[in-house]
């Protein structure tokens, strides 16, 4: 049963001696033999290597003792990866047929980062082709199910990590955020999910979406545990020139309950006045009760709606994308651009067309300037608050068959994701609590590079409920 | 903004974008477009005209690379997953044949 453990307790377990990084890795795999024909949360399983590597990570321990943890901090850990990180000599396909068959010559920095650090790669999870969704229904090969509710979808694009995570078929997970693909399948699944600060963490060996946005960030089953994934692959990497240099903070925490007086959460109006599931509004009223009790203060503030986010994320993201995703030409690498997808296809063209000529000036230099808006907005809020709370997603996750409905349903659905993603910002979705059978979570969002001030408000709300600790009872057929 | 984006259009935007579509798909992405675009027309309601575009959201600028040159790949590596290695050459389509 130990692949129903997080990082932290499996770490304290593996130190003891009370179980094996072997065992954590078999039980994870028996998992995902167990539910995985159902849930499809993963592309590529790397069964061979994982044991093998597990196996030598158990010899180290043994000869080394707990010391080896000082030095690798996720040693023995067994992982999925969502399949748009470039892993050397395993293919990578971005759940799209372009992809598909494509084995890297190299690694991606986060998942070097991780393997250095001791972390065992189990296997690559499935997303939207390309990220270009927000439900891992426009994968290429399938589609992934909630292990919640198999008639429903995980969210995406990071949908198969965040499945993963859920039924205990990994430890943790990797996933990336353009704007909603980390946190809102965290939501749909129960689960925590970070997007870093623009920047934080090196996109070198990411499949590009929108370039000035993307976010590679952890899915796990606490906050604690994303504290320890982001203490691992945050900091600057001279392979990707927009990485940050600032110092990498501490965010794995000495307190066990951080101390929240003083600490100014500003809510929104314009988040908490679109039309919520009563289920959702019933359990953000109770998140917000909790940090009262907790020592926080909660300001009403005031931001830009965030309908307009999804004009700018729409004409951003499509532009970018058609940029990045041209220097696939089958000749290299990859299969012909015949065998794009509809979605991938429909945002690449939508993107060379606002950036043409004479549309670039009221499509995406428009975009750009309303960008501006939301950047300043954030700003001045930031300076009356320290971080800000919202829903993450209005609702419950929906039916398997969603995303058909509309041409912008990712972004409708995305709609409270979006500013901050626009904006660069660090953010984290918490679960808290259940409606209609399904999670419900909510958003905190902090300044540029104040991941410490999230996680430690995050920390103290796990430390505080028990939401976290919620996993779906799921039957194998 | 166009009142509608024509057929002619999406294919204009489907040959700068090297890709093939079919009659089928030209018709359905003109539609599609024309629906998408005019859901961006709610930016117009925003006074941007004191802004300037973001661009990016780091505020750094001239990032260099290092004086010491890393490894790249190898020759070997980089044809890895070549559709049409020539003579340990990346092979294409012949460019002046084309019409």
């Amino acid at each position: 049963m130990t692949h129903k453990l997080t990082i932290a307790e499996a770490i304290e377990k593996l130190k003891k001696g009370e179980i094996t990084s072997y065992q954590l890795t078999q039980d994870c795999l028996d998992q995902i033999d167990k539910f995985d024909g159902e849930i499809k949360a993963f592309v590529t399983v790397c069964r061979e290597s994982a044991l093998k590597d597990a196996q030598e990570a158990d010899r180290v321990i043994k000869e080394r003792g707990p010391e080896i943890f000082n030095e690798k901090p996720l040693f023995g850990i067994p992982y999925a990866c969502k399949d748009n990180f470039s892993t050397e000599g395993i293919e990578t396909t971005a759940s799209s047929n372009v992809l598909k068959g494509y084995k890297p010559p190299f690694e991606s920095t986060v998942t070097k980062r991780l393997k250095n650090a001791g972390a065992i790669l189990l296997g690559k999870t499935n997303m939207d082709a390309f990220a270009h969704g927000s439900s891992t229904e426009t994968s290429d090969f399938f589609k992934t199910k909630n292990p919640w509710d198999f008639e429903r979808i995980p969210g995406g694009s990071s949908g198969g990590s965040a499945a993963a995570v859920a039924a205990n078929m990994c430890i943790f997970a990797i996933g990336s955020e353009t704007a909603g693909s980390i946190r809102g399948p965290a939501v749909w699944c129960g689960i925590t999910g970070l997007k870093p600060t623009y920047g934080r963490v090196s996109r070198y060996g990411t499949v590009a979406m929108a370039s000035s946005t993307d976010s590679p960030g952890p899915l796990t089953k606490s906050a604690l545990d994303a504290a320890l994934v982001l203490q691992v692959i945050a900091g600057k990497d001279p392979f990707d020139a927009t990485s940050n240099p600032a110092p990498v903070g501490s965010y794995v925490q000495d307190e066990d309950s951080p101390n929240l007086k003083g600490l100014k959460i500003g809510k929104p109006k314009s988040y908490f006045d679109i039309e919520l599931e009563v289920g959702v509004g019933k359990a953000l009223n109770k998140v917000l009760e909790k940090f009262v009790e907790l020592g926080a203060e909660i300001v009403e503030i005031d931001l830009i709606n965030p309908k307009y986010s999804i004009g700018v994320y729409t004409i951003l993201q499509r532009s970018e994308v058609s940029s990045n995703l041209a220097r696939l030409d089958g000749i290299r690498y990859g299969n012909p651009r015949s065998e794009f997808g509809f979605e991938a296809k429909k945002r690449m063209m939508l993107g060379a067309y606002t950036l043409s000529s004479g549309y670039y000036d009221q499509y995406y230099s428009k975009a750009q300037k309303v960008r501006t808006l939301i950047v300043n907005d954030f700003h001045e809020a930031f300076e009356k608050v320290d971080l800000i709370i919202g829903p993450t997603m209005p609702g419950i996750a929906p039916k398997l068959g969603a995303a058909e409905q509309s041409p912008l349903f990712g972004e409708l659905a995305d709609m409270l994701q979006e500013p901050s993603a626009i904006a660069g910002l660090c953010g984290i979705s918490l679960p808290c609590g259940m409606s209609e059978g399904m999670p419900v979570g909510f958003q905190l969002i902090g300044n540029h590079l104040d991941e410490e001030k999230l996680i430690a408000a995050s920390l103290a709300f796990q430390n505080a409920t028990e939401y976290h600790k919620s996993f779906p009872e799921m039957e194998a057929k | 903004m166009p009142a509608e984006i024509t057929k002619d259009d999406v294919r204009r935007i489907a040959k700068i974008s090297n890709l093939e579509l079919s009659e089928d798909e030209v018709g359905v992405f003109a539609k599609l477009f024309t629906e998408t675009l005019k859901y961006m027309d709610m930016l117009n309601e925003l006074d941007t005209s004191s802004v300037e575009e973001t661009y990016q959201i780091t505020g750094l600028t001239n990032v260099f690379q290092s004086e010491n040159v890393s490894a790249t790949l190898s020759k070997e590596a980089a044809l890895s997953n070549a559709s049409d290695p020539v003579d340990g050459y990346f092979g294409t389509k012949a460019v002046f044949e084309r019409e």
